[in-house]
């Protein structure tokens, strides 16, 4: 993050619900032009945190500031941020333009005004011809279009969006997507969006903020919580990993040699740990690569290399899933392409992936 | 990062976050019913244990009403007719009114609104003038009787200045709110848990019983209590149509505030009739299960 | 083409459904009826056979008892009407929007002057005026004391409304800068008007026709049901059944438009079906 002026800062947000922290401690910075997720399961606390910004919830201790201003005790109404609600919340007795110049009414804007953002809108969102319309008239998705035009026509600081997908199918999912990180670019407004969903948060945002259990896991661009999870609840959260439960051998510097089950193994670790700890390393499927036994050409060194069986393969479309019966009687999967391989289920195969790839953290019971 | 100066925050926290907002919605509520209800019945309960002297109240505390409540048969008599009068009516009021509002509610489709205010446009006539015309249709010289007549058959004695007719009054009277109490339920009732019933096996009538009456159980019990209530207190209708043998204890304890002035006796009889309703209450709230009413409360 | 069973049966309720709520409607409309004839009548204690005349209308506008008495019953009607919407609107709001601990024994405090017979309404509050507060009977204690049932009555029907009310929809309007009594006026009340205006009619009928709350607070005002109860010792006047038509004749030709603009589609009156 950081070029250009900071859109929201939140510092020390807590909140309780009775004995539940909702909220815990919450720091964030959010730049002018950047797209952030708030990605975590259920009950997280990413939907609490985002009716705190917005003003529907009061913190019990710490600071919003919006476009350089403390509205920590201002009212929703005096925040000017626009929203976007999980079940669209559409006013079920308004028209579709009503609907949409809505927010611009509460400003008190002149009509002149409203009938052109309102042409501006309805052109951004395709949703020309629909004006005249009520909302029980509408598809999900052209409910959806109404409720994100109603988000963004007065041009807020910011564009809240809470979990605005998850009540359409698949389909529309993966197109109002693309759509609506095409709209944050175009209008460089900061987004904030809440999602359970990691696909949507990888899709979609610039940077991706990890929750649970009211605290940031991570906050980093969507590539390094990808690609390096910051923690073991991040790694498993994030895209689709094997785990491994070992005992540490051998420690050095940003490698450990852990035994698996009667298996040798080399991963990456930044931490410290003495010999025969109990570790959890996580390998996502598609670094596990496979080979019929007798093509391994590669270096010896530089990766971990396991005997297996191919059981079953899970055809998926574009990928498939390789279920392995490692010769320690443990099961891994592997995801890679059906072109790339011709191998059958029931061969015997050779598993590999580089040292240097997965993530290794200390086991909490 | 370029953190921008941050403006002070404002000076004076506004008054939505002060005065919590459900006290200055529900409080003159509050203070209404305080005033308007709760005080006077408090009052009433006061003067129970006072005395009457020529027309005027005494701060004199004894328990001489309630004596005397005690000592004449007659009053036992007219609460405990009230009491199986108000009865008969829920009873007959209970079972004819769920057909009605189920018919209302399931199959009423737009028109449900028109065909409940139905039930409500005879109360923009008088209650008077009501029982004074339902007197006219079953009384001796009435619609009923005198086309009875012409057709040479004996009228219907029953119809006549009896407890029969006070009852079939009631029940014209009570009626409408029985049928809202259970429309309004049975409108916030999922009808699709029916088709779940009936997938699994269960007949109409065992689907009503498992299902539909359990979950618009205290919409019914509030109707019970709609009826219950003013029939055990009704003064007017047995007086015009009961006859000589339907003294009712409202009509008693009215008379003690009316014609013959003895407030103290009144509040106490006042006092019983509030028992035994508060009792009736307690009694339907006691059937009352929350957790299975299907009812979440509502927010979240 | 077959019926199955199961089907016709479904028929068959629904049609002995129907007769009932017919058999109803002619039962709670036949003493309506006799009223309405009555008052054409020249003899109304013996009206039958038939013999017709206007006299009754005529007398109604030319004795100013009953003006007086239905100016009265307008003033109580419209004032507890309104107090009663007014104080059970604002009350279910409160206790549905924002959770509190006390909730259910708040309900029980609105809900409790149902449980509370008319006849004690009218005679604790007559008690509380006249001993207490010293005060002789008046319009205002009438208003209060007729509002008492009403604000019952319009707290369980509008609740019976606003528990499906989605409160995020006041939630969205607030982002987007609504202020409360706004949010109100623009989003709440056009969802759940059709109970406001059906508490508001409920409780101005009970006032408005309440013979035993009004009699006791009121003392000599003459309102419509207490001229009724003092002509009865001397027998029913016909311009009481007169005035009764006419309220039924307004009433049903409101009733007859609302069912023109909802045959029509005009107006829903919150029906968000099919």
């Amino acid at each position: 993050m950081g070029e250009g002026p900071v859109s929201l800062s939140l510092r020390g947000i807590s909140k309780r619900f009775g004995q539940v922290k909702a909220v815990d401690g919450i720091d964030l910075s959010v730049g002018q032009d950047e797209f952030l997720s708030l990605l975590g399961p259920s009950g997280s606390g990413k939907t609490t945190l985002l009716r705190i910004i917005a003003g529907l919830e009061l913190p019990d201790r710490g600071t919003v500031v919006v476009g350089g201003q403390d509205v920590t005790r201002q009212p929703p109404y005096r925040r000017k941020i626009g929203m976007v609600f999980q079940n669209f919340l559409l006013f079920p007795h308004k028209t579709v333009a009503e609907n949409i110049i809505f927010p611009l009414r509460m400003q008190r804007a002149s009509r002149e005004e409203c009938v052109e953002r309102l042409g501006w809108a309805l052109n951004l969102l395709k949703l020309k011809g629909l004006e005249a319309r009520y909302p029980n008239q509408l598809s999900g998705g052209q409910q959806q279009r109404v409720s994100l035009a109603r988000g963004l026509i007065s041009r807020p600081t910011l564009l809240l969006l809470d979990e605005p997908l998850a009540n359409l199918d698949r389909e529309l999912r993966a197109e109002m997507e693309v759509e609506i990180r095409r709209y944050q670019k175009e209008l460089r407004i900061p987004f904030i969006y809440v999602t359970h969903n990691q696909e949507e948060a990888l899709t979609m945002s610039d940077r991706i903020a990890v929750m649970r259990n009211g605290v940031f896991e991570q906050i980093a661009p969507r590539v390094e919580v990808y690609q390096k999870p910051a923690t073991a609840f991040v790694a498993s959260f994030v895209g689709q990993s094997n785990h491994l439960l070992g005992k540490v051998m051998q420690c050095a510097a940003g490698q450990l040699v852990i035994d698996w089950k009667g298996r040798e193994l080399t991963v990456p670790c930044n931490e410290t740990l003495g010999a025969g700890e109990a570790v959890r390393f996580m390998i996502k499927h598609e670094d596990v690569q496979l080979r019929a036994m007798g093509r391994a050409s590669r270096d010896q060194a530089a990766f971990n290399r396991l005997k297996g069986k191919l059981r079953d393969i899970i055809f998926k479309g574009q990928t498939a899933n390789f279920i392995l019966e490692i010769d320690n009687g443990c099961e891994l999967i592997a995801s890679g392409s059906l072109r790339d391989t011709d191998v059958r289920a029931g061969d015997s195969v050779l598993v590999e992936w580089p040292q240097t790839a997965g993530v290794c953290f200390r086991d909490k019971p | 990062m370029t953190s921008l100066e941050i403006q002070a925050p404002e000076a004076g926290v506004p008054a939505r976050w002060k005065i919590p907002p459900q006290l200055l919605l529900i409080g003159p509520g509050i203070i209404f019913i305080i005033v308007t209800l709760l005080l006077p019945l408090l009052a009433v309960v006061v003067f129970s244990f006072w005395k009457t002297e020529s027309y005027e109240l005494f701060m004199d505390w004894n328990l001489e009403n309630y004596w005397v409540l005690f000592r004449e048969p007659a009053y036992r008599v007219f609460l405990v007719r009230s009491a199986l009068g108000a009865l008969a009516t829920s009873f007959i009021c209970l079972v004819y009114a769920w057909p009605v509002a189920y018919f209302i509610a399931r199959h009423g489709g737009r028109y449900r609104l028109l065909l409940v205010l139905l039930l409500a446009a005879p109360f923009f006539t008088g209650v008077i003038l009501r029982i004074a015309a339902l007197q006219g249709i079953l009384g001796p010289g009435g619609l009923i009787n005198m086309a009875l007549g012409m057709v040479g058959l004996q009228p219907i004695e029953a119809l006549m200045y009896t407890p029969v007719a006070a009852t079939l009054g009631h029940v014209y009277l009570f009626m409408p709110f029985m049928v809202t109490a259970i429309y309004l339920s049975l409108v916030n009732f999922d009808f699709a848990l029916l088709e779940t019933a009936k997938i699994n096996g269960a007949g109409p009538l065992r689907a009503f019983v498992e299902v539909t009456w359990p979950l618009n159980w205290i919409g019914t019990a509030i109707g019970l209590i709609l009826v219950f209530i003013p029939c055990l207190a009704s003064a007017v209708t047995p007086r015009f149509l009961g006859g000589p043998k339907s003294t009712s204890f409202g009509m008693s304890l009215s008379q003690q505030f009316g014609e013959t002035g003895t407030w103290a006796l009144g509040s106490a009889m006042s006092v019983v009739l509030f028992v035994v309703s508060c009792a009736i209450v307690l009694l339907m709230g006691f059937t009352i299960n929350p957790r299975r009413s299907g009812f979440t409360g509502g927010r979240r | 083409m077959t019926t199955y069973g199961a089907v016709s049966g479904v028929e068959y309720r629904k049609w002995l459904m129907a007769v009932a709520l017919g058999l109803l409607y002619i039962f709670l409309y036949a003493p309506i009826a006799y009223v309405i004839y009555a008052s054409f009548s020249e003899d109304i204690v013996w009206p039958f056979p038939p013999s017709l005349t206007l006299q009754a209308y005529a007398n109604v506008f030319n004795d100013s008892l009953y003006g007086d008495a239905l100016i009265n019953s307008l003033k109580i009607g419209v004032g507890s009407g309104v107090l009663s919407t007014l104080i059970a609107t604002a009350a279910v709001i409160g206790l549905l929007r924002y959770p509190s601990r006390y909730r259910t024994a708040l309900f029980i405090v609105f809900l409790s002057p149902l449980f509370v017979a008319e006849l004690l309404i009218g005679i604790s509050s007559l008690a509380f005026n006249a001993r207490i507060l010293g005060l002789s009977g008046n319009i205002f204690s009438a208003i209060a004391a007729n509002a008492v049932e009403g604000v019952a009555f319009s707290f369980l029907i509008i609740l019976s409304q606003l528990v499906r009310y989605d409160w995020q929809m006041d939630d969205a309007a607030m982002v987007f800068g609504a202020k409360p009594l706004r949010c109100f006026w623009e989003v709440t009340l056009p969802t759940i008007w059709p109970s406001v205006f059906g508490a508001f009619l409920i409780s101005f009928i009970l006032a408005f026709n309440n013979l035993e709350i009004s009699f006791y607070n009121l003392g000599a005002i003459p309102t419509l049901p207490s001229v009724a109860w003092g002509s009865l010792r001397f027998g029913l006047g016909p311009e009481l059944f007169a005035i009764a038509a006419m309220t039924n004749a307004l009433v049903f030709t409101i009733f007859a438009l609302m069912y023109v603009l909802m045959r029509t589609g005009i107006v829903k009156f919150g029906y968000r079906g099919t």
